[in-house]
């Protein structure tokens, strides 16, 4: 089935708000759901074979944000989208919503956390469509019918809306530590015992570095940290650049405190606030572009400022320098964007963006 | 694949998005009738009432917040308060892509006048598929039972014409798990059923009634490596055996093909994949795909009247061809090495053959070759 054109940004639009506003009340998604005016997304002169089909299709996409590997407001957030468009469908007897058996179990698991942690107005809303019986209950989400000549396009899912991926932790749990630990240890004893020394192993015995679980578990620790930061300043970057900009001119005028700096810096913020108020839909994806240049960037930033710094007129090298304070400044917010290990290339990094942004504006 | 608590394995993709593993139907509805409550199979017109003191029970809180709940969760918070819009208008600020893409097809069409009217096949298509809806029988033995499966199968036609090479027309039933295999085969209406064989141009009156249905009765099914055969009537023939003999005699890789009667078994008895295509054959040669693409359980806006199954909820509406002389009426003899005829085939109905190849007293005019022609587009 081919999909209805813009609805998939729409809803990721609406749970993207939702997943910006940090709750998982219904009244706050009510609030969303109103000011955007979702009921009316059936409305269109459409007529009735149409409508069955057009309903059926938003159903299964919003369904498809209800199941993991999708963050838990994500999931909060779509059953009530589910709810809502259920609801306000035009159709007439209403079209359902279908869930496959191998889903079920973790539906249920879902509900069970939902009553555990006393989010009742989402128990509350499962329970409703439950009882106004607005399920089919299936054997898969989709109805198959061999298309093998249909492209199956790959959904692409928003980072933002997936639980980070745990899979370094999901390898080095604490038993697998303990475990290595205690294999270590009786490791170092057999060589004690075999040695002539007994208190320490023989100098030929040592082939591997002692501290090396030590280490193993400080990497894990430090990359799970990188990531909660990473998605952390992630989710923040996503608000308008402004405020790491705002915090970059203060520091600027702190600095320098020279009125040319302050009036440069202020043509800057004017011409990165001209960059980044894009449209409400594409908001996300143009911030994302900012942060992930100083995180990509590391690849090309070499040749780039290398070439850029050259042809510079004289004039133009002490505004450079400023920006480039400037990004420094910026870089050092969004450094933990990248990974820790690479700090070599922080002065590099000063133009890379900067000459970008301005053919831009 | 998930299991479920019975420790049955949940049907689930074999190749992603197009096909399952197998599955044992029976098996599979009962899974889903364990895991959900009464309610949620209840067939009853009205759903059942939500007290306050039944949400507090289940939620683990108190009455005075099962009371705020229902007030806060409520339809009404997602509904804007100004009076109802007229659903066919687009509003005109709209914050929705979706909407903005809408409108500018819909200004599209105005701009190029497009008239956009529902054609016949368009209703016909809407009607088929929601004219059972909820429909409950006058004799409530004739019910539905409560968690009753429903299978979706597609059956498609077997190709006729070329244009239909790529997308092959199909016809969508709907068929309960209870239902046995032969109340499908005996739903299947195909055009080489009514079939008239032989040549009647010197008689023309004396067209048999015999259709090929009746004159061969055999048909099977094939699911999963096992042949169902139609054995009701004693003329019924085991048209499978061909095909189990071929794959006996060298190891063609197919195991075991075995041989069982369709009248014995219900679609519950049955082992499937759901996307996966299957064979229906019937006259010796004309061959069905069969896909089922669905199966679930019953809910109470389905049609609720057992005699109304297998269910047709939808057809491919095939042209029917004319009769070359007066097209109106649909053919009914096609001619071969027709002298009085401009092309051969050349099709005619009754009235315009009679007239054209016969005289007053019915004599043959001309020489030329007479079959009764049976439209594939008569199931319209």
């Amino acid at each position: 089935m081919s999909s209805v054109p813009g609805l998939q940004e729409d809803c990721e639009e609406l749970l993207s708000a939702f997943q910006e506003a940090d709750t998982v009340r219904f009244e706050r998604f009510a609030e969303l759901w109103r000011e955007r005016r979702f009921h009316t997304v059936f409305y269109g002169r459409i007529r009735a074979l149409e409508r069955n089909k057009l309903t059926k299709k938003t159903l299964e996409l919003a369904q498809q944000y209800f199941l993991p590997p999708y963050a838990f407001q994500i999931r909060v957030g779509a059953l009530y989208l589910l709810y809502g468009l259920y609801n306000t469908q035009l159709c007439q007897p209403k079209q359902k919503i279908r869930i496959a058996l191998k889903d079920w179990p973790e539906i249920q698991r879902f509900q069970q956390d939902l009553i555990d942690s006393q989010h009742y107005d989402a128990v509350y809303i499962f329970r409703t469509l439950r009882l106004a019986r607005a399920f089919h209950f299936t054997a898969m989400p989709k109805l198959l019918n061999y298309r093998t000549k249909k492209k199956i396009q790959e959904k692409e899912f928003k980072e933002e809306f997936k639980d980070p991926s745990n899979r370094v932790n999901s390898l080095i749990t604490n038993d697998v530590l303990e475990e290595l630990m205690n294999i270590h240890d009786h490791y170092q004893k057999m060589k004690c015992v075999i040695s002539a020394d007994k208190s320490q192993p023989d100098k030929a015995l040592s082939l591997i570095k002692d501290e090396f679980v030590v280490n193993l578990k400080d990497i894990t620790l430090e990359h799970q940290e990188w990531q909660q930061n990473r998605m952390k300043l992630f989710l923040n970057a996503k608000e308008t650049g402004e405020i790491p900009n705002k915090k970059e001119e203060e520091s600027l005028l702190e600095s320098e405190g020279s009125e040319r700096a302050s009036a440069l810096a202020r043509i800057k913020y004017k011409s990165y606030s001209a960059v980044i108020e894009a449209s409400k839909s594409r908001r996300h994806r143009q911030v994302k572009l900012e942060s992930s240049e100083s995180g990509s960037n590391y690849g090309k930033s070499p040749n780039r400022s290398r070439r850029n710094r050259r042809p510079q007129p004289v004039r133009r090298r002490d505004s450079l320098e400023i920006k480039g304070e400037m990004q420094m400044a910026k870089e050092a917010v969004s450094q933990h964007i990248g990974m820790p290990v690479i700090t070599e290339e922080n002065s590099d990094e000063e133009e890379v963006s900067v000459p970008k942004r301005k053919r831009r504006c | 694949m998930a299991v479920t608590e019975t420790g049955v394995a949940a049907p689930d993709y074999e190749e992603a998005e197009l096909y399952t593993r197998v599955f044992r139907v029976g098996a599979f509805g009962q899974c889903w009738r364990q895991q959900l409550e009464p309610p949620d199979l209840s067939l009853a017109v009205e759903a059942a009432a939500d007290a306050d003191a039944a949400v507090a029970a289940e939620l683990g809180c108190t009455a005075d917040t099962a009371a705020e709940l229902r007030a806060v969760c409520s339809i009404d918070m997602l509904m804007p308060s100004d009076k109802e819009k007229d659903p066919d208008v687009i509003p005109e600020d709209s914050s929705l892509l979706t909407l903005r893409i809408r409108k500018k097809a819909l200004e599209r069409r105005e701009e190029v006048i497009i008239v956009d009217r529902a054609c016949r096949q368009e209703t016909l298509a809407y009607e088929m598929e929601s004219y059972a809806a909820g429909k409950r029988p006058d004799n409530p033995t004739d019910v539905v039972d409560e968690g009753e499966l429903l299978l979706t199968l597609n059956i498609f036609y077997p190709v006729i014409f070329q244009k239909h090479k790529d997308h092959k027309p199909y016809q969508t039933v709907l068929v309960l798990g209870s239902q046995k295999l032969t109340e499908l085969r005996d739903s299947i209406s195909c055009v080489s059923d009514l079939q008239i064989g032989g040549e009647f141009s010197s008689h023309p009156d004396k067209a048999p009634e015999h259709i090929s249905k009746d004159l061969y009765k055999s048909a099977f099914f094939y699911f999963e490596g096992i042949f169902y055969n139609d054995k009701r009537y004693p003329e019924c023939r085991d048209l499978s055996r061909t095909i189990t003999e071929w794959s006996e005699t060298h190891d063609r890789g197919y195991g075991n093909l075995q041989s069982v009667k369709m009248e014995d078994y219900t679609f519950n008895d049955l082992a499937l994949k759901i996307g996966f295509p299957y064979l229906f054959c019937h006259q010796g040669n004309c061959e069905h795909i069969i896909i089922i693409t669905d199966t679930r359980l019953m809910h109470h806006d389905d049609c609720l009247d057992r005699n109304l199954y297998p269910l047709l909820i939808k057809k491919h509406w095939l042209c029917t061809r004319k009769c070359f002389v007066c097209k109106m009426y649909t053919a009914r003899w096609v001619t071969n090495k027709d002298s009085l005829a401009p092309e051969d085939p050349c099709f005619f109905c009754d009235v315009c053959f009679r007239m054209l190849h016969y005289d007053a007293e019915g004599n043959k005019l001309g020489e030329f070759l007479a079959y009764p022609y049976i439209d594939p587009g008569i199931f319209n």
